[in-house]
């Protein structure tokens, strides 16, 4: 795959909509992602104690039942492997094969359309010389071992860069964000993304995309609801956008969806790429709270629970209980969309969101388009790091319908100043960088710059 | 500039979270032989007391109070050498860690800062430590309280591990054990023995403070 990079946004504010892509995919037991309709995507984790293997048996076989149960005809599984999975030599091949097997019995036995997507952990030490090589081949191993065992979607939330975020976040640092996002991130992706890339093309597999979890959705948990006040709510909404050119990056080395759940930032690479995505709302309320459950519905393709654990609730496990939610949040999206009533039902999502919070209001499919207009009209990470955010600071401190709080306007004033400074002297960014190396635990620039 | 316009701007400077001016402001002070345990009196106490009510009031993040406590540590840090033996005095000791399997460390960092912006002696082991490290520490630093957090519902369980290794190593009684992260709950913390529990970074610090004090 070449890389190419994005240079016009694929789809305007009206046709950003759930369900339709530009690019939609096929996979896994003929399954269809962005043909005209919404896919649930469950997801699941094993009890604390139990063996995994058992685990893993019986959510699959349970969600599978469930599906058949409800006469769904399509659905995706999603298996996130664990820091500690990761950790056991084979046991993401064994965990992948035995859910397919489950997957393709169902497939054959109820004509059930099904896509399997497996997300690897990012176990590398970042503290480690070479940013933890060893650890890095394992990951890549494992793609190719879960690919060769049966997934038919690769994704990962990378963590590269999130060493000077931590940082950067709990200062509320835009300098160090900046740095960590545009530069560190971007870095890192690019040579990750690569190898991904080669292992899904050689295994006949889909390279699915990455997720900025470690920086945005890090920013959004701190955020917390609206009577917090750990960080700006609309530091959250700038990471979140700043998050878009970092992600996209995935794409541009040859990824093509769907993107993974928890990347809020996916309306903007659906809106720039064009391809499926995935993404998760009110009916992940059951991982972490969020201020944007509806909005971020308006443009999903897959919809997903974000991640529940294997327990026992009065309605059945908790993996086939969600699945049940979902099947019913997209039957009301595909019910919309075939009977004319799509826009209408995404007008509702984006209405009853959009001036909650800052957060919210940037996922907003018009506010996405200008900021993916700026995005791709610039040449380098960097620079469509630093132009987004200040557009969506510019566009936040404009809109007089959001009621912004005196610190977050305080704060986002403050922002806009340095994101121009910045963004006047982008080549100064790595000499910004080395003044944190002394500051950051673990953080070794020149192993970005080198790898 | 006189004494009080001095100290007032270095205490400003605190409020503004504005780095550059704190430090030239108390190289000032120093030139003008002002005594060091009244810049800490007077501007960086008040500095600090002041931006906590502005976090009260929700005029300031979190956030900023932490770069406040930062300012307040790094004028310190200016002022140590002029202290003429009287040490700054810390009102106790924490160590505190990320539990084994979970590389979730930002939470334990903003409880870890907050708890040295309150005159706390932290000793911080990091992310993923596993229960030796903990017993360790506690031999070798002898703190009052044992602070732990886990993201992860899969690995809260190792917070148990650390009390029951705490006490066969005969430490238990030696030192309160507090715990906290989004996997956590109060009702866990009582399960598995820990002397409390933080909902958040403020909520902590507060109960350490009452530990200690």
């Amino acid at each position: 795959m070449i890389f190419m990079r994005f240079k016009e946004v694929a789809l305007s504010p009206d046709s950003l909509i759930f369900g339709t892509a530009k690019y939609p995919l096929k996979y896994g037991y003929d399954l269809e992602v962005g043909r005209g309709y919404v896919v649930p995507e469950i997801k699941y984790f094993p009890r604390i104690g139990k063996d995994v293997r058992d685990e893993y048996r019986s959510i699959t076989e349970s969600v599978l039942k469930r599906a058949v149960d409800l006469d769904m005809r399509r659905l995706q599984l999603e298996t996130e492997l664990t820091y500690l999975e990761m950790g056991v030599q084979n046991l993401p091949g064994e965990i992948t094969q035995l859910q397919k097997s489950i997957i393709e019995r169902y497939a054959r036995e109820y004509g059930l359309n099904v896509g399997f997507r497996v997300t690897v952990a990012d176990i590398r030490d970042f503290g480690k010389p070479k940013h933890d090589e060893s650890n890095y081949m394992r990951m890549m191993e494992t793609f190719e071992s879960v690919a060769s065992n049966g997934a038919d979607v690769l994704s990962i939330e990378s963590e590269g860069g999130k060493e000077l975020f931590n940082y950067a976040i709990i200062r509320q640092d835009v300098s160090g964000i900046v740095a960590s996002i545009g530069q560190l991130a971007a870095l890192d992706m690019g040579r990750l993304w690569r190898d991904i890339v080669k292992i899904a093309n050689n295994k006949h597999v889909i390279a699915g995309g990455d997720s900025a979890c470690a920086f945005a959705n890090t920013a959004m948990r701190l955020a917390g609801g609206k009577r917090d006040n750990v960080i700006a709510h609309s530091l959250a909404a700038l990471v979140r956008v700043m998050s878009a050119s970092r992600s996209l990056i995935a794409y541009e080395e040859g990824a093509v969806g769907p993107g993974k759940d928890c990347a809020y930032e996916n309306v903007f690479i659906k809106a720039i790429t064009g391809y499926p995505m995935s993404m998760e709302g009110k009916s992940a309320a059951v991982a972490h709270s969020s201020l944007v459950g509806n909005i971020i519905a308006a443009a999903c393709d897959l919809w997903s629970n974000e991640q529940t654990e294997n327990v026992k609730l009065f309605g059945g496990y908790g993996p086939e209980v969600f699945l049940e939610m979902l099947h019913y949040d997209t039957k009301v999206m595909n019910t919309a969309l075939e009977t004319g009533k799509g826009k209408e039902l995404k007008s509702l999502f984006i209405d009853s969101d959009k001036y909650v919070d800052p957060q919210s209001y940037v996922l907003a499919p018009e506010v996405v388009y200008t900021i993916c207009k700026t995005i791709v009209k610039e040449g380098d990470v960097l620079s469509r790091t630093v132009a987004s955010a200040s557009e969506a600071a510019a566009m936040l401190l404009s809109d007089s319908k959001l009621a912004l709080a005196k610190n977050e306007i305080r704060f986002l004033e403050a922002a806009r100043i340095k994101l121009e400074e910045i963004y006047k002297n982008t080549s100064k960014v790595q000499e910004l960088l080395l003044s944190y190396e002394p500051k950051v635990s673990k953080l070794r620039i020149r192993d970005y710059f080198d790898s | 500039m006189d004494k009080t316009d001095i100290l007032n701007s270095i205490r400003d400077s605190i409020v503004n979270l504005d780095f550059e001016k704190s430090k030239e402001f108390t190289k000032i002070a120093l030139q003008n032989k002002i005594d060091p345990q009244e810049i800490i009196l007077k501007s960086i106490a008040e500095g600090m007391e002041i931006v906590g009510r502005k976090f009260e009031a929700s005029e300031y993040f979190l956030s900023e109070l932490i770069v406040a406590g930062e300012i307040g540590k790094e004028i310190t840090q200016i002022l140590e050498p002029y202290l003429k033996g009287s040490e700054i005095k810390k009102i106790g000791k924490v160590v505190i860690g990320t539990v084994s399997g979970d590389l979730h460390d930002i939470g334990k960092n903003i409880v870890s800062m907050m708890l040295e912006a309150s005159e706390f002696k932290v000793v911080d082991l990091g992310a993923d430590v596993p229960v030796q490290s903990f017993i360790e520490a506690v031999k070798n630093e002898k703190p009052q309280i044992v602070a732990m957090s886990a993201l992860l519902t899969v690995t809260m369980v190792e917070m148990k591990n650390v009390i029951e290794a705490l006490k066969q190593a005969g430490l238990r009684d030696q030192v309160k054990v507090i715990i906290g992260g989004a996997a956590v709950t109060e009702e866990f913390s009582k399960s598995i023995g820990a002397d409390g529990y933080g909902a958040n970074a403020v909520q902590g610090v507060r109960l350490c403070k009452g530990w200690i004090t």
